[in-house]
């Protein structure tokens, strides 16, 4: 029995196994993936579960110098520019929108975007990028990077983060700058934006990092590979004329890894950002 | 009536730094999201051959009477809720418990660490990650079944085997997301008050008890939005399906926005459009009544 | 604005923003035509070795060609001719051309265009090509579809290529309990199939049911269902079993499409398997399987069948009605039929419509030169989605049917055979009614 304020050493053994076994049952596959892109196909299928390379086969660098006849670099730039520029283009339109939304609820039409914006963000997913193909065609974007920025530019989370943060904002604050003669405009450049820097970094963390992982828009977007990201070239790996398993698991290493380093550099924030962007829900 | 339309260019010149404000934000709402969704409803009543030419031809509710005609798209409907129904009740209650385990007394040191590696996965792209996933359940060599070889227990049928496949595909899933629902119970629970728990204790209540009206009431607010989130994130799973089972095996997995999907790639718009509809409806349903039952048992 | 101004505008403009860093001023923007394939890496080195040829031809004429995986590729070209973004061309097998031209209805009609001299192409081939009444292919890559084995695998255990299912069977089981690989561990398998999706089942079947000398898998052009005729039924129960009762693939065949099939092929893992005339050049490398592998006629399942390598389709090339430039189209797509793509075609993708030059001059293998020059009896595969417009979907239920008996197998074959039998004669029956 374990008195009170000193947990028994047993129920804290116990309680550390479960925390180290769920850890490195969810740390495994990302390092499985890592090891497997610097063995050859053939030694991962004899001894699977090896969790270091016998020797590190670099024959991995030159094989996926391209993915079905276009160059790696391609994707990634493609990656790098698609992801930042819809990043860039989300954090700006959707802080400014929340913003407006949110110091004048009442203007003709704000209630009506908001329910818009709520019954969007409700549609499946992957069933609304069917019709933005028609919609992006109806453009004139088709198979352009342009297509697939605009529409990555929209989601749900930023939008609630924005929300949510300037919900809290203190009143008084905007009131006593409007008083003291400021205009709207000012108030926004010298009250609003100094304090709101931390959530615009954390909401762009956030973007960024959801924006890396899409693939599915970018897929019905582009009219060639030519557009394509990390994550949408690697599903054309399966293609009729075989599948080879480093060739797989070297792109997988390459999309997963810097998103895994910008999370490990910001950790705290991006948790934090994600969560409470639900907790508003 | 004509005072409120005179008054508009008014309005419109003194609030107009709030509307040039709101502009882009709301061009991308309609263009990238309701445009859209009104397109697809459109469709969906128009015949599938002539839907993208410039005079489709209506068929009323042909593509929904059809579609709910098909057996497959009714199993179809019918694996994705019980998948559903799963997936949140599995997902919830392992981050509930791991939450209380990280947020408890018991792990000091380390604990950082641990709620990183759980939230890992959420930002993994998931391509990648359910490209591994497909790997350990490889009937052959992945890892799962050697793992349980070397046990010395029977193989799992992962995703070969229509009986075992949908489990299998809730576990690669769980992987996926569950660590963003713990971490919501987690950044919440600090927030829980100590006091509360303390007077039941002096009261004698046991842990379990003090887990079910001390800990549990406290946290409904945080259960129903993960609820709430689960529900939607799972009624639309996709990729997994398209990595790792592409609808099978027999149909087991043809979920329906990968059914849906299939039929937009055989230029079956129509159906197709019909299908998200359905769901659409489905979710919106389900959101909005997990909701208003959150709402009405609130002790508030 | 049509589509074509708008794409070269935005070509021009973004031509225009990479080429002023440069500092070059091009007078007339070259025509760049587009191709949609899905043969991957050897494809894309083909039609770039094809466009170098072309320029010769048309030097104000680039083509760029773009390999999608196959189910991409659908949506894309469907997609593409419904909203009129067509690319310039397509390319794959016809009974994939015929699916894109019921749900779009713009593949051209090129019976006008087909050149005079092409008379290497036999009435079969042009068959082929045709749907209802329309040209809608030329042409251009017979695909051969061979039996093989593993060489070394056949000679370390003493045995020599199998002839009849008999000693499939046979050797199967040895593959998979003898070690052939010599690793020590029970990782190998009989035989690589696929059954993920209709196409990938049936197609296997269609395999075994031609190459042992039967003229249909499911159903005669008159409509008539032969899955319960006796050796129809034979090739249907024994090709089942070979998933469940004899346990001669890998468990997970059931999720294989072609993609996981190759890599059990690549990876070493299956002794028998299919072999592609367009397999061939890759699997002869060092890296993959060195040519470690033995091609022959699909197995005999009753003494005194003609067994034979099946020609599985014919690869060809089409022309959207809505294509940017049909002309230009047309003037390509009929050069893929000349005597320089039709060797690079041999030489990267391993097949061709034309024999009538130097077969040295690629420089082929063993084993490419058995397609390339074919010695083993060749057996056509019937087509019957250009004579039954309503096959794709009999073919998708029947793949339903065979799936679920591979999930729960019944206990008595034959029983199951000839009850599908009258079922799918009933939906045939019905099908070409409506």
């Amino acid at each position: 029995m374990s008195g009170p304020g000193r947990p028994g050493a047993l129920a804290r053994g116990l309680a550390y196994a479960i925390a180290l076994l769920v850890s490195a049952a969810f740390l495994y596959p990302c390092w499985w993936m890592l090891v497997s892109a610097f063995r050859d196909t053939q030694s991962i299928l004899t001894d699977p579960l090896r969790l270091w390379p016998e020797r590190l086969d670099l024959a991995v660098l030159t094989k996926i110098r391209t993915i079905g006849g276009t160059d790696l670099s391609v994707f990634v730039l493609n990656s790098l520019w698609i992801t930042g520029v819809s990043t860039a283009i989300a954090v700006v339109v959707t802080a400014l929108g929340a913003y407006a939304l949110l110091r004048r609820p009442g203007l003709p039409g704000f209630r009506l975007l908001r329910f818009g914006f709520l019954l969007t963000i409700m549609y499946p997913y992957m069933l609304l990028v069917i019709p933005v193909y028609i919609v992006i065609w109806q453009l004139g974007l088709l198979g352009t990077r342009t297509g697939i920025i605009l529409f990555l530019s929209l989601g749900p989370i930023q939008f609630l983060l924005f929300d949510q943060f300037f919900r809290v904002l203190p009143k008084e604050m905007i009131e006593a700058a409007l008083i003291d003669g400021c205009s709207e405009l000012q108030v926004l450049a010298r009250i609003v934006l100094p304090v709101a820097w931390p959530t615009v970094g954390t909401v762009t963390l956030v973007t960024f990092l959801l924006n890396w992982s899409q693939w599915f828009p970018v897929l019905v977007i582009s009219r060639s590979p030519a557009t394509y990201t990390l994550p949408t070239a690697l599903l054309m790996l399966n293609s009729e004329l075989g599948v080879d398993f480093q060739g797989i698991m070297a792109p997988a290493t390459l999309t997963t890894l810097p998103v895994v380093v910008v999370f490990l550099l910001t950790q705290r924030r991006v948790m934090t950002g994600m969560v409470a962007g639900a907790v508003k829900g | 009536m004509g005072a409120a339309v005179a008054a508009w260019p008014a309005l419109l010149r003194r609030e107009r730094l709030f509307y040039a404000l709101v502009l882009p934000f709301a061009a991308l709402v309609l263009v990238f999201g309701l445009w859209p969704i009104v397109q697809s409803i459109q469709v969906a009543f128009t015949d599938s051959y002539t839907a993208l030419s410039p005079e489709p031809v209506w068929v009323g509710l042909a593509n929904f009477e059809r579609v709910l005609a098909d057996p497959y798209f009714r199993a179809s409907l019918g694996r994705t809720l019980l998948y559903t129904a799963i997936s949140v009740a599995v997902n919830i209650a392992f981050a509930l418990a791991y939450a209380l385990l990280l947020g408890g007394t018991l792990i000091g040191r380390g604990n950082g660490l641990f709620r990183l590696a759980v939230f890992l996965p959420v930002i993994a792209p998931d391509v990648a990650g359910f490209i591994v996933w497909k790997w350990m359940y490889n009937q052959s060599f992945g890892a799962v079944n050697t793992l349980l070889a070397s046990l010395g227990l029977p193989p799992f049928g992962g995703i070969a085997d229509p009986a075992t496949v949908l489990p299998a595909l809730v576990v690669a899933e769980l992987w996926k997301h569950v660590g963003f629902y713990t971490i919501v119970f987690l950044t919440n629970m600090t927030l829980l008050d100590p006091a509360l728990d303390e007077a039941a204790r002096i009261d004698g209540a046991g842990r379990w008890q003090r887990f079910r009206h001390v800990v549990l009431p406290q946290l409904r607010p945080e259960i129903l939005v993960n609820t709430v989130y689960a529900v939607i994130q799972f009624l639309k799973t996709f990729t997994v399906v398209v990595v790792m089972t592409k609808g099978g095996p027999n149909f087991q997995t043809n979920f329906v926005s990968y059914y849906a999907y299939q039929k937009f790639d055989e230029a079956l718009y129509g159906e197709a459009a019909a299908m998200a509809t359905v769901l659409f409806a489905i979710v919106i349903v389900l959101a909005y009544g997990l909701y208003a039952w959150g709402e009405r048992g609130a002790p508030r | 604005m049509d589509g074509r101004a708008m794409r070269l505008s935005r070509r021009f403009a973004l031509g225009a923003a990479l080429t002023v860093g440069v500092g070059f001023a091009g007078a007339v923007p070259a025509a760049e035509l587009v191709i949609w394939h899905d043969l991957g890496d050897n494809g894309v080195n083909w039609f770039k070795e094809v466009a170098e040829h072309y320029r010769k031809v048309d030097p104000s004429v680039s083509i760029t060609s773009v390999s999608f995986p196959t189910d991409q590729w659908f949506g894309k070209v469907i997609a593409a001719l419904n909203t009129n973004t067509a690319p310039d061309l397509i390319f794959n097998n016809y009974e994939r051309v015929i699916r894109i031209q019921t749900q779009t209805g713009k593949v051209m009609d090129l019976k006008a265009e087909l050149p005079k001299e092409a008379g290497f192409l036999g009435p079969q081939d042009l068959q082929m090509a045709t749907y209802k009444e329309r040209m809608i292919i030329f042409p251009v890559q017979r695909v051969q579809m061979a039996f093989g084995a593993r060489k070394s695998w056949l000679e370390k255990l003493g045995e020599p290529f199998p002839a009849t299912w008999t000693d499939v069977l046979r050797v199967a089981a040895k593959f998979r309990d003898g070690d052939p690989d010599g690793n020590g561990k029970a990782d190998t398998f009989g035989l690589a199939l696929q059954a993920a999706k209709p196409r990938d089942l049936i197609h296997m079947l269609d395999l075994f049911t031609f190459g042992s000398g039967l003229s249909h898998t499911l159903v005669d052009p008159s409509g008539k269902v032969t899955l319960g005729e006796p050796c129809h039924k034979t090739v249907l129960v024994e090709f089942l079993k070979a998933f469940t009762d004899y346990g001669l693939v890998a468990p997970d065949t059931v999720n294989h499409s072609f993609g996981e099939m190759y890599q059990v092929i690549e990876g070493k893992r299956a002794g028998m398997f299919r072999v592609g005339d367009w397999n061939v050049r890759k699997w002869d490398t060092p890296e993959v399987l060195g040519g470690d592998f033995v091609i022959g006629t699909w197995p005999a399942f009753a003494p005194g069948d003609q067994t034979a390598v099946v020609i599985g389709g014919m690869r060809g090339v089409a022309v959207p009605e809505n294509a940017p430039d049909r002309a230009r189209s047309l003037a390509v797509a009929k050069f893929l039929l000349g005597p320089e793509a039709q060797k690079a075609s041999l030489k990267y993708v391993g097949a061709s419509v034309r024999s009538d030059f130097d077969m040295s001059d690629p420089g082929l293998s063993e084993r490419r030169l058995q397609f390339a020059k074919p010695r083993h009896a060749l057996e056509a595969y019937d087509f019957p989605e250009s004579i039954h417009p309503w096959y794709p979907e009999v073919e998708a239920e029947l793949h339903k049917r065979l799936l679920a008996a591979i999930a729960a197998p019944p206990e008595d074959w034959g029983a199951f055979v000839d009850q599908l039998a009258v079922e799918m004669q009933a939906l045939v029956d019905a099908k070409r009614k409506a």
